[in-house]
């Protein structure tokens, strides 16, 4: 007795006498559902997740099959459905365009039901032995993304523990990235990002501050204002940030490496070219540091520091506008404006 | 049993169908059964002679498919050739072939109509 669930086939032809022969011959291992023409099953094909193959008649009335697999190709429903034709031996263009449009197989009528069989039967083995295999492979990729992820905050958690800031600090940089850039995509067309990218680049910017593992405690974490010596060194943490990067190269995602890369090194630069380290100008600046710079500016006023008590919100945005914490691109300022606009409230 | 031997008088390869039917005779006869209406419905000579060929290749096409599943080979042979003459533009010599089908197809469908 075969106690697995049996699967299902779907019989497609507007002529019963062929439907019945098809069901006849399959009946014994599969479950037999039926449709009169094209429109029938793709409805019955959207509907259902039990079907496992189908056999199409290309000559019906309503919707004939080039149209059914089209339909399916379009919703990408015969990526894992394989569609045989089932058909008085067409036209070889007619053949040729099924072929094209994804049919696993043409079978002529009047077909020799065992041959029939057996092509069916191993077809639907390797598909079903094809999406156990996939599902394993999406298995192993989650939790090869779950360990990157982890890498990541990890990483972003030393730099907390080091200059005592509070953990949510790097959250926020990291929603206030994906809402500025979200915004500006929506806004300015010439800077659109797909949403992927964003979502890496807001997983990069919490390693923004990574280099400043490398900076004495002393330096890090003076209560009052650093002295120019103390400074320059305090600006190498952007510098120190790619050594530190590039020793965990192959510990994290290749484009999240690359973006959070570049975010450590000039997400201190400045549009007017007065930043630091390189002294980067407008556009020389990638989107993406451009975007954590500001975000960073910005948490950083309405945070307390160990040398300033934090500013409000109201006070933060006039401070940035009024160019007292470097200049910033125009553009991205509106992006700015948009994203603190759907920002909760500070608590 | 009178059914299968006097279509195979006709021309039918019914040991064939039987295959295609997995054995099943009284599902073969039944479906059998459905042909001469099937038949009726698909008319074709009209079409032709109307000017309809796209009708007239979907009706004997669709006959072409039915007979070769029923094995009713002296129709499918004939519905072969009347759709790849319709096809090459030929209605005139697909006609004069139906002409001569259709008296094989009336023998057939009253073989059946008495067996019923």
């Amino acid at each position: 007795m075969d106690k697995e669930k049996k699967s299902t086939i779907l019989i497609v032809d507007d002529m019963e006498i062929n439907r019945v022969i098809l069901a006849e011959g399959f009946k014994d291992n599969y479950n037999i559902i039926e449709a009169e023409n094209g429109k029938e099953a793709i409805e019955l094909i959207n509907s259902r997740n039990d079907i496992s193959a189908v056999l199409l008649d290309l000559m019906m009335p309503v919707m004939n099959g080039i149209e059914v697999l089209k339909e399916m190709e379009k919703s990408g429903a015969s990526d894992h459905i394989p569609v045989f034709i089932i058909t008085a031996a067409d036209s070889e263009s007619l053949l040729m365009d099924a072929y094209n449009l994804g049919a696993v197989d043409v079978v002529s009528k009047p077909f020799m039901m065992n041959f029939l069989r057996c092509r069916i039967d191993n077809v639907i083995e390797l598909y079903r032995h094809r999406t156990d295999l996939e599902s394993v492979l999406e298995e192993k990729i989650a939790k090869l993304n779950l360990i990157n992820t982890s890498m990541i905050e990890a990483l972003a958690n030393i730099i907390e523990f080091r200059d005592g800031e509070s953990g949510e600090h790097v959250k926020r940089i990291s929603s206030l990235t994906k809402k500025m850039l979200t915004a500006l995509s929506r806004m300015y067309p010439e800077y659109r990002l797909p949403k992927e990218e964003i979502e890496k680049i807001s997983a990069a910017s919490t390693l923004h501050d990574v280099g400043k593992i490398a900076i004495p405690d002393s330096i890090l974490n003076k209560p009052g204002r650093l002295t120019p010596e103390e400074f320059d060194i305090m600006k190498t943490h952007t510098v120190k940030g790619c050594d530190v990067l590039s020793n965990v190269t192959n510990l994290i995602d290749e484009d999240i490496y690359n973006y959070s890369y570049d975010i450590a090194r000039h997400h201190h630069e400045r549009w007017d070219g007065r930043g630091y380290p390189d002294g980067l100008a407008g556009d020389e600046i990638s989107l993406w540091a451009q975007a954590v710079s500001m975000a960073d500016v910005y948490d950083a006023l309405i945070s307390p520091r160990c040398y300033k008590a934090p500013f409000t919100h109201e006070v933060a945005v006039k401070m940035i506008y009024n160019g007292e914490c470097g200049s910033f691109n125009p553009k991205m300022l509106e992006a700015f404006n948009e994203a603190i606009g759907k920002q909760e409230p500070n608590k | 049993m009178d059914l299968i031997n006097e279509l195979e008088a006709l021309g039918i390869d019914t040991q064939d169908a039987l295959k295609r039917f997995s054995g099943n005779s009284s599902l073969y006869q039944r479906m059998v059964g459905k042909f001469p209406a099937s038949a009726a419905d698909l008319e074709v000579a009209s079409f032709i002679e109307n000017g309809d060929l796209a009708t007239a290749v979907s009706n004997a096409h669709t006959l072409k498919g039915v007979t070769g599943n029923l094995s009713i080979t002296p129709l499918y042979t004939a519905y072969t050739e009347i759709v790849n003459l319709l096809r090459a533009n030929e209605p005139e010599k697909a006609l004069k072939i139906l002409k001569d089908t259709i008296p094989v197809q009336e023998a057939i469908i009253a073989c059946i109509e008495k067996n019923k």
